[in-house]
């Protein structure tokens, strides 16, 4: 989502993973302290907005909370287009939550490629005597894929606030580092735009050789 | 929509005064993360603010109740309930305040805060600035006309967007279909109208004033704009989504039946759904797209709404979902596909812009509905036929079945004390899973059990009576062999006895308790297999369940051919009418089954059954109604070749035009005269699909029901002229590969072949593979017997032009060798004309009569000697004609010959004669 007109960057996060892992819990943690009680009764949990500020940078955070059951798998292209971030949850004691987040990994790096922040979300660590994905594991598959690994907990209130923080930053790092690059390489094109263009097409080349 | 007011906090006069000139109380309040009210940006109008200006803005949370109560650093108390600050005041009412929105501060040092934007200032003294207080959204089509009208005083606003639109769409009387291409005008044309509505100067200084203004009149110059626009456009956006619209209604219409327990949604939610579907049918009423919209997030909150709102559930994505697909199968509307397109393509001025994507996710959410109902996922009825293919390897254990039907209708219960064995449903499930010999055996022995038991009753009441010995009787052996004694009387027998005849075993009448016979479930599964078991075995093709569906109805709505042609040939009523009045014709259109609103047509063609095409349902709706309505292209286009009239009105008083939501519809209702090229001769290719199968029974059993009925006469199929035109034609050119293409027949086969008649076969009725492959897979489907409009047959064309070949292929492929064209004449009349002496012979050889005669009384000896075709006369001579025969004329054939004194012929004709008398 671009920047809009007065300057406020409107970011577009998606809750993805299976089922029962607190989605929906997280997204009410952030927006708990919301003032208005009946807030929710008429959004439902399934879409949320939220205004930031963060050093003076207008965000228009709007999150999507997608379906986790296995049935709706096939929408996820429909939601998650045009996202800017995306918040990958599993829950530790559930490791096949954990290998669902994976797929999530690998479809979503092969549908945007890098234009899309990750951040993935060990959930439920208030019941880390059941764990059942390891720490190690989980840190470094983050690693790997150049995800950010969080803990939270939805139940009590820990890692919630964070986790949407650092992403927020992040899209906004990646957004101007992007638009960035964008200025550089218009700026070499010209470049190139300067030299006569290269005569050879791989067509020519295979026939020449 | 909620919070559709924005603006840049840091840029509020009064947020920067309270930042830079109160620097401490402001570091204050961030430490004590207390939250901070700023004012909108015009609703005070100083410039200079004091220090109790700033501390009637914070406001301090109280110790009990965070959430609700606060006080101001006035020491004012303040509550906030529902978006609405209210403050105490000494006297009077509470002072209020909208709270706009709320925004999270982050600063460089981690520090967090709140700062809620507010409509007006929390100070009863203040002076209050703002003269017009922005209306917080534009929730109608009504609201857009407020605000263009008050904002700009008068209606001059609203009489330029009107008459641009209408100068708009007199250059562009058509507008074209691709949506990009209509998107693209569309825009040009909001620009257009944006630009005259800023020409007004009060809306101009207005919006240069206020972003917010801005951003309203923008929203309500579009809307009026769609208002006064959209008749116009959403015929051509139909049109361009009218192949994704009618494949939607199809799979929607198979599934109308659906249950919500069918789609696992949370039984909370059940109250909610009729208002929800209420609400969301509407959606086709409102014409901008903000309304649309608008109707999306009503229904979905009348979801959530819940009748005791102690507690509200929170629902997320995956309750909503179903829902939401439930509500779209039910709301009958037969556009969603082009509704959906008109709110993605159609919104230019970004509405909602505020409330960041709230419209963009609703739009995306029905996107997901739509693709997920498209996707076909969800347990709907299974493809027509889809298990036939596959029925001597579906040995699937029967408990994944009763599973399935377990999870799809509770109706069953699983306990029971009597054997599964002798329960309907199993009989049911042993039909679902197509396990034909099963279901035959269990009918077949519970049948002979039932009539045992008839026997067994009488013969009990006999010797009740008058104590005679019946040891003739055989049929219940079993029984009595069971018995101590065949007359005993001891308890035991007596019970053993009584015991049979209570049993209760499902036979081929048996009804469950929606009325449903064996034969109903073989046809709405589609087991075609079992279908002619049943029919074989005395199933009534007739019977009716509780809505009066026939099993015919059932094979037309759920699209499976094979059964229903079955059913047809059977005699099942092809005009039986439910109890909501549909006929099977009606099933089949409004589930988008061409297949077999091809068969039902085609069998009352061929069969010599009248099937009414304009039959009127209970809502007075014809079939053609109902394909306009679902925007079936095909299927309407059919159905107007065979004489639907689309004029007819329903009892809403609409024609099939009315109800026509695109212009390819239209097009084909428009279309008087039918474009018969299109028309395909049903089943050709699922026959042939079947063919591949030789050994399979239903295939040879309805190739043969094909052929009987074929026989009767030439088929009168008008529409078939102009393919019967090319037929005839190519014969007529003596193009014999041409013309077997066009009959479907598969040249080749003959060809090496060069099929001897006299004897392909090892034996008459020998059932050999060799023999089998001669007889039927060389045989076509395509009823070789039909005529143009003179009533000739390509069989007459063929012997007409001398083609042999041709009339081998024919006769071999069951052309009927005496059929009679408009004058009479036959085949053989014909060759006799023009002298064809070899394809005489051969049109002997195979049985032709010799001495059939026309309308004139000639033989075809008669023509011979009256055209004088000495090799015709020859040939004819040598298979025993009658001399005798008088025509009309009361002339035999040598009197003919005499009064055209032909004298060869005469000679001939009486060198035979005296012949014969000599042999007699």
């Amino acid at each position: 989502m671009a920047q809009s007109s007065n300057g406020t960057n409107n970011f577009k996060v998606v809750l993805l993973g299976e089922g029962c892992v607190g989605k929906t819990s997280i997204l009410l943690r952030y927006i708990e302290d919301k003032f208005n009680e009946k807030h929710l009764s008429t959004l439902q949990a399934t879409f949320l907005n939220k205004k930031l500020n963060i050093n003076g940078k207008r965000i228009n955070l709007s999150i999507w909370d997608t379906a986790g059951q296995e049935r709706f798998h096939a929408l996820g292209p429909i939601y998650y287009r045009n996202s800017n971030g995306a918040i990958l949850v599993y829950d530790i004691t559930d490791q096949y939550s954990f290998v669902k987040v994976k797929n999530w990994v690998k479809e979503l790096k092969k549908m945007l490629g890098s234009d899309i922040v990750l951040a993935i979300a060990g959930n439920k660590i208030d019941l880390d005597h059941e764990r059942a994905v390891s720490l190690e594991e989980a840190t470094q598959y983050a690693e790997q894929v150049g995800a950010k690994h969080y803990h939270t907990s939805a139940k009590i209130n820990e890692g919630v606030e964070e986790l949407f923080l650092n992403l927020t930053r992040d899209m906004l790092e990646r957004y101007e580092s992007k638009k960035q690059t964008e200025v550089t390489r218009s700026s070499r094109v010209l470049v190139v735009d300067d030299e006569a263009p290269p005569p050879s097409s791989c067509c020519s080349s295979f026939m020449g050789a | 929509m909620e919070g559709g007011y924005d603006e840049i906090i840091s840029d509020n006069p009064f947020f920067v005064a309270f930042k830079s000139e109160y620097m401490e109380i402001f570091q204050h309040c961030i430490a004590q993360s207390w939250i901070v009210c700023v004012p909108r940006v015009g609703s005070l109008n100083t410039r200079v603010f004091a220090i109790e200006d700033f501390c009637a803005h914070v406001l301090v949370p109280s110790d009990e109740l965070p959430e609700t109560h606060y006080s101001t650093l006035t020491e004012k108390q303040v509550t906030v309930a529902n978006k609405v600050i209210s403050l105490e005041v000494t006297k009077g009412l509470p002072l209020q305040s909208h709270i706009l929105f709320e925004e999270t501060f982050y600063t460089e040092d981690f520090m967090k805060y709140k700062v809620w934007c507010i409509e007006s200032p929390l100070e009863p003294t203040s002076n209050v600035g703002g003269n017009d207080v922005t209306k917080e959204s534009l929730c109608s089509i009504n609201d857009c006309i407020d605000l263009l009208w008050t904002q700009a005083a008068g209606r001059q606003v609203l009489d330029q967007i009107d008459l641009t639109v209408q100068l708009f769409i007199k250059k562009n009387p058509v507008l074209p279909y691709a949506v990009g291409s209509l998107k693209v005008t569309i825009s040009e044309l909001y620009t257009h109208c944006l630009q005259v509505a800023l020409q007004n100067k009060r809306l101009r200084d207005k919006s240069k004033a206020s972003k917010h203004i801005l951003e309203n009149i923008k929203l309500a110059v579009e809307c009026y704009m769609q208002q006064l626009i959209f008749d116009y456009i959403f015929k051509p956006i139909c049109t361009s989504c009218s192949y994704e619209d009618s494949h939607l209604n199809k799979k929607i219409r198979n599934m109308c039946d659906i249950q919500l327990r069918d789609l696992d949604i949370k039984k909370e939610l059940y109250h909610a759904v009729p208002k929800a579907k209420q609400i969301l049918s509407k959606i086709d009423s409102y014409n901008t797209v903000l309304e649309k919209v608008l109707c999306l997030k009503q229904a979905l909150n009348a979801i959530n709404e819940n009748s005791n709102s102690s507690n509200a559930m929170l629902l997320t994505a995956d309750d909503l979902l179903p829902v939401f697909v439930f509500l779209l199968i039910k709301s009958g509307l037969p556009n969603w596909y082009s509704q959906l397109t008109y709110m993605k393509e159609f919104q230019f001025s970004g509405i909602g812009r505020g409330d960041g994507d709230e419209s963009i996710f609703l739009i995306t959410t029905l996107e997901a509905v739509i693709e997920h109902i498209q996707s076909g996922a969800l347990a709907g009825p299974p493809d027509p036929e889809s298990y036939y293919y596959d029925s001597n390897n579906s040995d699937d254990s029967i408990s994944s079945c009763n599973q399935r039907r377990n999870s799809t209708t509770e109706s069953i219960s699983t306990t029971e004390t009597t054997g599964r064995e002798e329960t309907l449903d199993y009989v049911f499930d042993l039909i679902k899973a197509n396990h034909t010999e099963q279901v035959q055996a269990l009918l077949e022995r519970n049948r002979k059990h039932l009539n045992n038991m008839q026997d067994n009753e009488k013969s009990a009441i006999k010797l009740s009576l008058d104590e005679m010995d019946n040891d003739d009787d055989d049929s219940d052996v079993e029984i009595y062999q069971k018995l101590c004694h065949p007359l005993c009387n001891c308890k035991k027998c007596c019970q053993k006895l009584s015991k049979n005849l209570l049993k209760t075993s499902p036979t081929i009448s048996s009804r469950d308790s929606h009325g449903l016979t064996p034969l109903h479930v073989a046809s709405i599964y589609g087991k075609a297999a079992i279908v002619e078991i049943l029919l074989d075995m005395g199933a009534d093709v007739n019977a009716t369940d509780l809505n009066e569906c026939s099993p015919l109805h059932y094979s037309a709505s759920r699209g499976h051919q094979n059964a229903l042609l079955l059913l047809l040939h059977s005699g099942a009523d092809i005009n039986k009418a439910n109890i909501d009045k549909n006929a099977p014709l009606h099933m089949a259109v409004n589930n988008g089954h061409l297949n077999c609103v091809k068969a039902l047509i085609y069998f009352a063609e061929h069969g010599r059954k009248q099937i009414i095409v304009n039959c009127c349902n209970g809502n007075g709706n014809t079939p053609l109604h109902l394909a306009s309505k679902w925007g079936y292209e095909g299927i309407a286009k059919l159905l107007i070749e065979n004489g639907a009239e689309p004029s007819l009105q329903n009892r809403n008083g609409k024609s099939a035009f009315d109800i026509a939501h695109n212009y390819k519809i239209l097009q084909v209702l428009k279309s008087s005269t039918p474009s018969l090229y299109e028309y395909i001769h049903i089943t050709s290719a699922d026959i042939k699909k079947l063919n591949l199968k030789n050994d399979n029974p239903i295939t040879q059993k309805l190739q043969s029901l094909k052929i009987r009925n074929d026989r009767n006469k030439a088929s009168k199929t008008v529409e078939n002229l102009k393919r019967i035109e090319r037929i005839l034609q190519a014969i007529s050119y003596g193009d014999i590969k041409l013309a077997c293409f066009y009959m479907n027949i598969n040249y080749d086969n003959y060809t090496d072949a060069k099929c001897d008649l006299k004897d392909p076969l090892c034996h008459p009725l020998c059932e050999c593979n060799n023999c089998k492959t001669v007889t039927v897979s060389t045989i076509s489907d395509f009823d070789v017997n039909f005529c143009d409009s003179n009533g000739y047959t390509p069989l007459h064309h063929a012997a007409r032009y001398g083609l042999d070949e041709l009339c081998k292929i024919l006769i071999l492929n069951r052309a009927n060798i005496n059929l009679s064209n408009r004058k009479g004449q036959t085949a053989l009349h014909l060759a006799a004309l023009h002298n064809k002496s070899t394809t005489l012979r051969h049109l002997l050889d195979c049985g032709a009569n010799i001495n059939a005669i026309d309308f004139s009384g000639n033989t075809p000896l008669h023509d011979a000697c009256e055209v004088g075709n000495i090799g015709a006369t020859k040939v004819l001579l040598g298979y025993d004609p009658d001399l005798n025969m008088l025509n009309a004329s009361d002339k035999t054939p040598l009197d003919v010959a005499k009064g055209k004194v032909h004298l060869t012929i005469i000679d001939l004709i009486e060198k035979y004669s005296n012949k014969a008398s000599i042999y007699k």
